[in-house]
């Protein structure tokens, strides 16, 4: 171009295609850095997190190792030392419930290590391992016996987070429902509270749970009162059409952990839900797999399209599921030959 | 060209890289900024544990910082793409319109600026999951906030520059 005439603008053509071709490679970087910071490339540095002295670090690391889910399993080591061996409570949950996602063999592992310290003398170790066990989820149904136990134990705090773990846990849904309605009448507020809670916030509402609900309404505690009623209110609110929802939550992967643990815990009524849980029994996931057969199991109602989709389900490769599934058909046939014909 | 016309398209085009590059630079990294400033100045954490917090909730579920980095930069992309054409392929030949341009990006620059500060100060002091949607909308609020500050901006300098022009009549 001739330097005395006037350019059209003051940048060229060539100079607006070099600035956009920065901005694609603004996006190209911003694009590799989410690449590598997440999924399985995330491990070896999460890994590495959780060897750090600092709580919150080890904390934050084993909440994104859990969301990774199975390709994290090389982090299943670290996370067992830190569920069973870390000195911050939080940090025993956190590893604990990511390995539920993660490894069942493993979250396995942290619930035999925790078992025993449910009869410790120490109460300090018998909240922590309520914590825990129930930081783990239904996973941890194993331990369901013994926190119903501890749900009467003669320590407030650990009769509390007995409640809270038996609903984390929630199945068998019949025991763990009769423990939080127990624990409804308990004579500390802060009970109360943690057992009400559960009913305004999740767990489904038994007909059995109707009228501790009721009384609760007029607690002179005005926050258990309130919660009560919010409690009562969801019962009104969702009815039927909560079965509906959580059927289509199970079509979604990201939510389909939680639905099909609600499913379960709703138990028989949630029958409509079975022909979605069944496709759920070759998931790619274990837990959810896990869930899909405690759910057919906890809804009980073994027709032979269900049988043998849990027949064919038998030889998973994972054992904890493997041993799931071996339990439903025990209980579904059995249930079978006892109805009438 | 004289040296007073080539000294104000080199002003022209050293605004505009100035500005594409500070709106994408600056969009992502607004949010960042401020909520490490946040925890310095209003929750007392030294620099040191500050960035280390920040750095760990980059892509921690249920924080995710890089996320609303990336939401906070959609309409500053497009802000830079505007400013690239509009003021890099303004008439030199009529100052006063490149003028009146720089003039309307700049508000509509500085409008998304203080809503987005705003919006992501608020969501600190009031930290709630629910408050975590504003994120979400923030998009589309920020593109309502592109076109009526670059209306706004575009008024006024159309108003001054009329001023001007009955000052000097």
């Amino acid at each position: 171009m001739n330097p005395s005439t006037p350019s059209p603008g003051p940048l060229s053509s060539r100079e607006i295609g070099f600035h956009l071709l920065g901005l694609a490679l603004f996006i190209a970087l911003l694009a590799l850095w989410f690449w590598f910071s997440t999924g399985a490339r995330a491990v070896p540095r999460l890994i590495a997190l959780l060897k750090e002295a600092d709580a919150s670090s080890r904390i934050i690391a084993a909440e994104q190792l859990g969301h990774i889910g199975s390709p994290a399993v090389a982090a299943s080591p670290a996370l067992i030392e830190q569920a069973t061996n870390d000195p911050s409570q939080h940090a025993n949950t956190t590893a604990a419930a990511a390995l539920k996602s993660i490894d069942l063999l493993a979250a396995r592992q942290v619930i035999d290590h925790y078992l025993p310290l449910l009869k410790d003398r120490n109460a300090q170790l018998r909240r922590t391992a309520c914590a825990v066990l129930g930081s783990l989820g239904p996973v941890a149904k194993p331990a369901v016996p013994a926190l119903v136990d501890l749900a009467k134990d003669p320590d407030e705090l650990v009769r509390r987070n007995a409640l809270t773990a038996l609903a984390g846990i929630g199945l068998p849904s019949a025991i763990v429902t009769e423990a939080l309605i127990a624990g409804l009448h308990d004579s500390e507020s802060f009970v109360r509270h943690a057992a009400v809670a559960q009913f305004a916030f999740g767990y489904p509402l038994a007909p059995e749970a109707d009228a501790a609900l009721r009384a609760l309404a007029s607690d002179p505690d005005g926050t258990i009162a309130a919660l009560a009623k919010t409690a009562l209110e969801r019962h009104i609110r969702n009815g039927p059409s909560e079965v509906q929802a959580l059927t289509m939550l199970v079509r979604e992967p990201m939510r389909r952990d939680y639905a099909l643990f609600q499913l379960a815990r709703l138990g028989p009524a949630a029958g409509a839900a079975m022909p979605a849980i069944l496709g759920i029994l070759h998931d790619e996931r274990p837990l959810h797999r896990y869930l899909a057969a405690e759910a057919l199991a906890a809804i009980g109602l073994g027709g032979t399209e269900v049988l043998s989709a849990l027949q064919q389900a038998r030889n998973d490769p994972d054992p904890i599921v493997e041993q799931s599934v071996e339990e439903a058909i025990s209980l579904l046939s059995e249930r079978g030959r006892k109805a009438p014909p | 060209m004289t040296t007073a016309d080539h000294r104000f398209s080199s002003r022209v085009r050293w605004l505009v890289r100035l500005g594409y590059w500070s709106a994408l630079l600056g969009g992502l990294t607004l949010p960042w900024i401020l909520m490490l400033g946040f925890d310095h100045f209003v929750r007392n954490v030294p620099w040191r544990l500050a960035w280390r917090s920040f750095y760990l909730h980059l892509f921690a579920p249920g924080y995710n910082f890089f996320l609303i980095g990336l939401l906070n930069v959609v309409s500053f992309v497009l802000l830079a793409i505007i400013i690239l054409f509009h003021l890099g392929k303004a008439p030199l030949s009529d100052p006063p319109k490149v003028r009146q341009r720089a003039w309307a990006l700049a508000t509509a620059g500085l409008t998304m600026i203080g809503v987005s500060a705003w919006t992501h100060v608020s969501v600190l002091i009031h930290p709630d999951a629910q408050g975590g949607l504003v994120y979400f909308f923030l998009p589309v609020t920020l593109f309502i906030c592109l076109s009526a500050g670059y209306a706004a901006g575009w008024l006024a300098a159309k108003w001054l520059r009329h001023g001007a022009h009955r000052h000097e009549t």
